[in-house]
């Protein structure tokens, strides 16, 4: 498998172009190493705010309740990957989407796959785990929605970034059919995704106290930046969490739901979307912001690919990269070694 | 247009007219008048209930035995490649037309049953993927890129 620590890192030469290419902003703050992806950090500098670190991203399971799915196995394999991965990473973040139809036993077959992680894992929603019960089950086995926490000098935040406003009172909708029109990706009656007031006033509180140099990583389900509307692939008070976090040196924001490799960079924060273990969706028909960030077309012949986990490595710098970890040959040369951040 | 001038005027003419009209009908092609507007109208309704039929199917986990639908992989029809076809199919070691394709896709990816290519379901579906690419040039045989379907503001993606 691709969990081993390449013996080969990528080339100055071919990390400095593909840094080109990702823009001046990201050159800025990337230029100092020459290496990228998954690698073992050297031991932290002297006075360093990072004690260097790693830590895995699996997503958008979409666990069927159905004996024996395929989709099982796809996410137990995720998790030993992520078992097999050297250094192991400190925590796993799972960030939404671990069943599909809402059902609390699809929730229960995901949290009993998830716990033969041996690391710990730290969990938020997505729309498919929500709306058949509002939250109900989801927030029983897992705890609340948003959380914080401090990790060898980075300041972790997620946010549950699927709510939308009501749409079914008016309509007259069961519960089932709620869920239904969020299951759907071009589920257009249902309307766009927020974190919503709530939510940004913990935010802002949560970041409050903290220094302007402070490392902050954020994660949510949905990307904190406008994509596809069409497909929710966006927050839509993204630009008000982006505002709050204004403050600090460097953000970097890792999402899920869009099933694929996507990247940007929007002020001091740089995006990452995650590869599922469910299914790859297609790009959608914009211009991607970077587009050497891009995944291969995936063979549907394979059900494997297009699929994986991802890996974070970050440095003394707070700097560092991160590498998919595709079960199938997935990803063009230009972010085979990953993506630095 | 002269057809149908010819046609009303021999309506009010005499026998012996008749006789050379009913020649002229015999030897004449394309005599149909164009659409008016209300039957297009009709026409276009009729189209759009297909879609709206395929839409359905499309996002139906029913075609499946394994909760999967089409929509799961393509949403608003994207990537479906519907202009793509015919080609070369290398599931299937054949040059195929999209309702092959569709047929693989649930057999496979949604273990399920394949639809008469010919039944009014395929013919929905079929509807579907290709007007979420209305305006695509059409490219028999690509093979390599993936497609997105039309950029959709709001709505289902039609009319």
């Amino acid at each position: 498998m691709t969990n081993e620590i390449p013996e080969k890192q990528l080339s100055r030469r071919d990390f400095l172009s593909f840094t080109a290419k990702l823009g001046a902003a990201s050159l800025v703050a990337t230029a100092v190493s020459p290496v990228v992806g998954l690698v073992n950090v050297a031991q932290a500098a002297p006075g360093s705010k990072v004690t260097p670190f790693n830590f895995a991203i699996i997503s958008d399971a979409h666990l069927y309740d159905i004996p024996g799915h395929k989709f099982d196995g796809i996410l137990e394999k995720a998790v030993e990957d992520v078992n097999k991965m050297r250094p192991a990473p400190d925590f796993v973040f799972f960030l939404g989407d671990l069943g599909q139809t809402g059902k609390r036993s699809e929730l229960e077959k995901g949290k009993r796959i998830l716990s033969k992680l041996k690391m710990p894992l730290k969990i938020i929603p997505g729309e498919h785990d929500w709306y058949l019960d509002m939250g109900a089950a989801w927030q029983d086995m897992f705890g609340t929605a948003h959380w914080s926490f401090d990790h060898k000098g980075v300041h972790f935040a997620a946010m549950n970034s699927i709510l939308v406003r009501d749409f079914w009172t008016v309509k007259k909708l069961s519960p089932v059919e709620r869920m239904g029109y969020m299951e759907e990706l071009e589920g257009h009656e249902a309307g766009l995704w927020g974190v919503r007031e709530q939510q940004l006033d913990w935010l802002e509180k949560d970041v409050n106290k903290l220094a302007s140099n402070m490392p902050v990583v954020v994660l949510t389900h949905s990307p904190l930046w406008d994509y596809y509307p069409r497909w929710n692939f966006q927050t839509e008070d993204a630009p008000q969490i982006r505002a709050i976090l204004s403050k600090f040196d460097k953000v970097m924001s890792f999402h899920g739901h869009v099933h694929q490799v996507v990247y940007n960079k929007i002020g001091n924060m740089s995006s990452l979307g995650s590869l599922a273990t469910s299914w790859p969706w297609p790009y959608p028909p914009v211009q991607l912001p970077f587009p050497d960030a891009k995944m291969n077309r995936s063979d549907p012949a394979n059900f494997l690919d297009g699929l994986g986990t991802q890996v974070v490595d970050l440095n003394a710098e707070f700097a560092g990269g991160l590498k998919y970890e595709p079960f199938a040959d997935l990803m063009p040369p230009a972010i085979k070694n990953g993506i630095k951040l | 247009m002269i057809k149908v001038k010819t046609h009303r005027f021999i309506a009010s003419a005499g026998v012996a007219v008749i006789v050379a009209t009913a020649f002229l009908q015999t030897t004449s092609v394309s005599a149909r008048e164009p659409f008016t507007q209300a039957e297009l109208a009709q026409q276009y309704a009729e189209l759009q209930k297909m879609v709206k039929m395929g839409d359905d199917l499309w996002h139906s986990g029913k075609l499946g035995t394994n909760g999967l639908a089409c929509g799961n992989c393509h949403p608003d029809g994207a990537a479906s490649n519907a202009h793509t076809y015919p080609k070369w199919q290398a599931q299937l070691g054949a040059v195929s037309p999209l309702r092959d394709m569709i047929n693989w896709c649930i057999e496979v990816p949604l273990a399920g049953k394949a639809l008469a290519p010919s039944s009014k379901e395929m013919q929905a579906m079929e509807a579907y993927a290709t007007y979420m690419h209305r305006g695509f040039t059409l490219m028999p045989g690509e093979a390599t890129m993936q497609h997105p379907s039309v950029a959709v503001k709001a709505g289902p993606g039609y009319p």
